[in-house]
């Protein structure tokens, strides 16, 4: 943080000395020399004494510290923050999935992985019509980063799941396509603007025109997150793991602060080295697939779901449906190495 | 102002170091200021620090963003002048969709790409048609278009015609194709004829999946903003069937994967040619494929070119 910007401001005086040493922000002031060094190296005619320094030095300390939490008061908040949202509908449907991780409601960050065709993809979507089926006036951005999202793989879902708000589903799911993570974080900018912007009015108290108001977004989907970090990281450099670390805290502040789920899909790669099969130690179920973008990625998120789809030659020869798990790998909020098991029947996830 | 963080705005990253040791961790922080003051501030030349205060600057509208509804509106179905094709596309290739013909050498896939050119230069739209194996020169495409009772006059005014050979080239086409096509927004139709020639010169798995990802790329974002139909033709690869030896037996199997085409917009349609002049057609994959499922045939009749 910048010296000018510290609230309360230092003494002008002050100020202006530390700029003509080349001492420009806290952390400067603060680390990079003894205080008596700093003071002796400031330009005469200041008229600040050692005292008023050290005053100084405690103050832009105390300004420059991270804010107090208390577990308790953190606790309560979490109780009310639960209790406020309830109200809205955010369920894939199939009882033993949700329960998994409790719902999927706001404020969440949630990592869905799995190998190809294993059902990420429609989990996701089935979650997102489904909100948007049954609430009236909020909407859900899809960042695409393959191009594989098909119009009408998605009409065909929203005319299955009926709701009381179907008709105008498909206009509320707004599609972005973004191949990199600059573009990305275009689209992220473009919905905190209008995000703050929707805040700002509520907060304003204007009157509220429900018939004009734009839809809010309470879910994002990033389709694909792996081809979008994965390129970057490198075992040479550390710049892709910290475009990553960035990005994915940036998700979560604003889980945090615009109250949105967010589901994140992830691929798979192989556990161990090429051509050996080492079994993965943290699922349920034997495999030798982890989720991609490295051992980190997994805490990034509030919890880490892992889809299998399991062989169809099982008893009940349903020829149109496919049967699949889900796994809690890792869960900041609930149980982990917990699974359950649903069908995927003409692209509806329902109970097993 | 919002608190996007700075680093996370595409700007060089000199400038980008200087902003952080000045302090300047978001955009926020700008705000106080003007691109002179910040030029000073931190010795940077005038240009730079302009870029920085432009790279704040939000768009309104959200960037390559549509609703679904809008995708799937576009409902404009143009037809292929190969009835069996339409049959199994339901009804003709949609605006915004890539449609990639798979066959075997000989079955006749580059001259149905040429002649689907030519509903699209009754309709008065533009076509833009690269040939990268010389299969279809002008002067096929000038006597398809004056076949038939509505050929017109300058029909062949409406088609622009290119040679690709090398996989530089290609990768040049692919580049520019954007802003060629923005340039040039009447162009409704692009044809890439015989796409796997240029490709089969690259014989690392990592170097042609990276070229795969910039044409993926390109389609996608061309097919999204310009609603542009693409049709691409491709050879099939031999691959032999492991396990089997004296005799070997080989099978031929599609040049991409899948994934290698954008998924919720590609139609493939393989040519499988049974007698000397018919055969079935086969729909390989479509945005609402299911996989695991049998696919749907349809018989053709090969008269000429390919028809019914």
């Amino acid at each position: 943080m910048r010296i000018q910007q510290l609230v309360p401001p230092l003494s002008a005086d002050l100020a202006q000395a530390l700029q003509e040493i080349g001492i420009k922000t806290d952390t400067d002031l603060l680390l990079a020399h003894d205080p008596l060094t700093i003071f002796a190296k400031l330009p005469t005619g200041h008229g600040v004494t050692l005292r008023q320094f050290r005053d100084a030095l405690a103050q832009v300390a105390e300004l420059a510290s991270a804010p107090v939490a208390y577990g308790d008061k953190l606790f309560e908040q979490e109780m009310k923050r639960q209790e406020d949202i309830y109200v809205e509908d955010m369920l894939l449907g199939v009882p033993e999935v949700d329960a998994l991780l409790g719902g999927f409601n706001p404020p969440r960050v949630i990592e869905l992985s799995g190998d190809a065709g294993s059902g990420k993809t429609a989990l996701a979507l089935q979650v997102a019509l489904r909100h948007l089926t049954r609430t009236a006036n909020s909407s859900v951005l899809w960042i695409d980063t393959g191009g594989e999202f098909s119009p009408e793989r998605v009409a065909l879902l929203v005319e299955k799941l009926e709701g009381p708000y179907s008709t105008t589903a498909l206009e509320r799911l707004q599609v972005s396509l973004a191949f990199d993570i600059e573009a990305a974080h275009e689209v992220l900018e473009a919905v905190r603007q209008a995000l703050s912007a929707a805040a700002d009015s509520d907060a304003a108290g204007e009157v509220y025109d429900s018939a004009s108001a734009s839809p809010v977004t309470r879910c994002i989907v990033v389709d694909s997150i792996t081809s979008l970090l994965g390129p970057m990281l490198s075992a040479t450099s550390s710049q892709g793991h910290a475009i990553m670390t960035t990005f994915m805290r940036q998700l979560r502040a604003f889980a945090d602060s615009f109250s949105l789920t967010i589901l994140v899909i992830n691929t798979s790669t192989k556990v161990g080295p090429r051509n050996t099969y080492v079994a993965n130690p943290e699922a349920v179920f034997e495999t030798g697939r982890k989720p991609g973008l490295g051992p980190s990625f997994t805490f990034m998120t509030d919890a880490t779901l892992w889809l299998t789809r399991r062989s169809r030659d099982e008893q009940e020869g349903d020829a149109d449906s496919t049967v699949h798990t889900a796994e809690v790998f890792r869960s900041r909020i609930t149980r982990s190495k917990t699974w359950a098991p649903f069908r995927i029947r003409n692209g509806l996830l329902v109970s097993a | 102002m919002s608190g996007r963080s700075l680093s996370t705005l595409s700007l060089p990253l000199s400038t980008l170091s200087a902003l952080a040791s000045a302090g300047y961790e978001t955009v926020r922080d700008l705000s106080s200021s003007t691109p002179e003051q910040l030029s000073k501030d931190l010795n940077l030349p005038l240009p730079a620090s302009q870029a920085v205060f432009s790279a704040t600057r939000a768009s309104a509208v959200l960037p390559l963003t549509q609703s679904a509804a809008a995708m799937m509106g576009a409902t404009k179905r143009y037809s292929t002048s190969c009835a069996p094709l339409d049959k199994l596309l339901g009804g003709g290739i949609r605006c915004g969709s890539v449609l990639e013909l798979m066959g075997p050498a000989g079955c006749g896939k580059e001259l149905l790409a040429a002649n689907a050119v030519k509903t699209f230069v009754e309709a008065n739209q533009e076509v833009l048609f690269v040939d990268m194996q010389n299969m279809a020169p002008p002067a096929t495409i000038r006597r398809i278009l004056s076949d038939g009772p509505t050929a017109q006059a300058d029909g062949l005014d409406l088609v622009h015609y290119q040679t690709l050979h090398t996989l530089t080239e290609l990768v040049v086409f692919l580049r520019n194709l954007c802003d060629y096509l923005k340039a040039h927004s009447n162009i409704a139709l692009l044809v890439l004829n015989s796409l796997e020639f240029p490709l089969q010169s690259v014989l690392n798995y990592k170097d042609r999946a990276a070229i795969m990802d910039i044409v993926k790329e390109t389609l996608a974002r061309a097919c999204q903003d310009m609603n542009l139909i693409v049709i691409i033709t491709s050879h099939l690869h031999s691959k032999q069937v492991p396990g089997t030896e004296e005799p070997t037996k080989w099978i031929m199997i599609p040049a991409y994967y899948d994934n290698q085409l954008p998924k919720g917009r590609t139609y493939r349609v393989l040519i499988v040619p049974q007698w000397k002049t018919s055969g079935v057609m086969r729909l390989l994959f479509s945005p609402t494929h299911v996989p695991n499922r049998p696919v749907p045939e349809e018989p053709y009749q090969k008269i000429g070119g390919m028809i019914q």
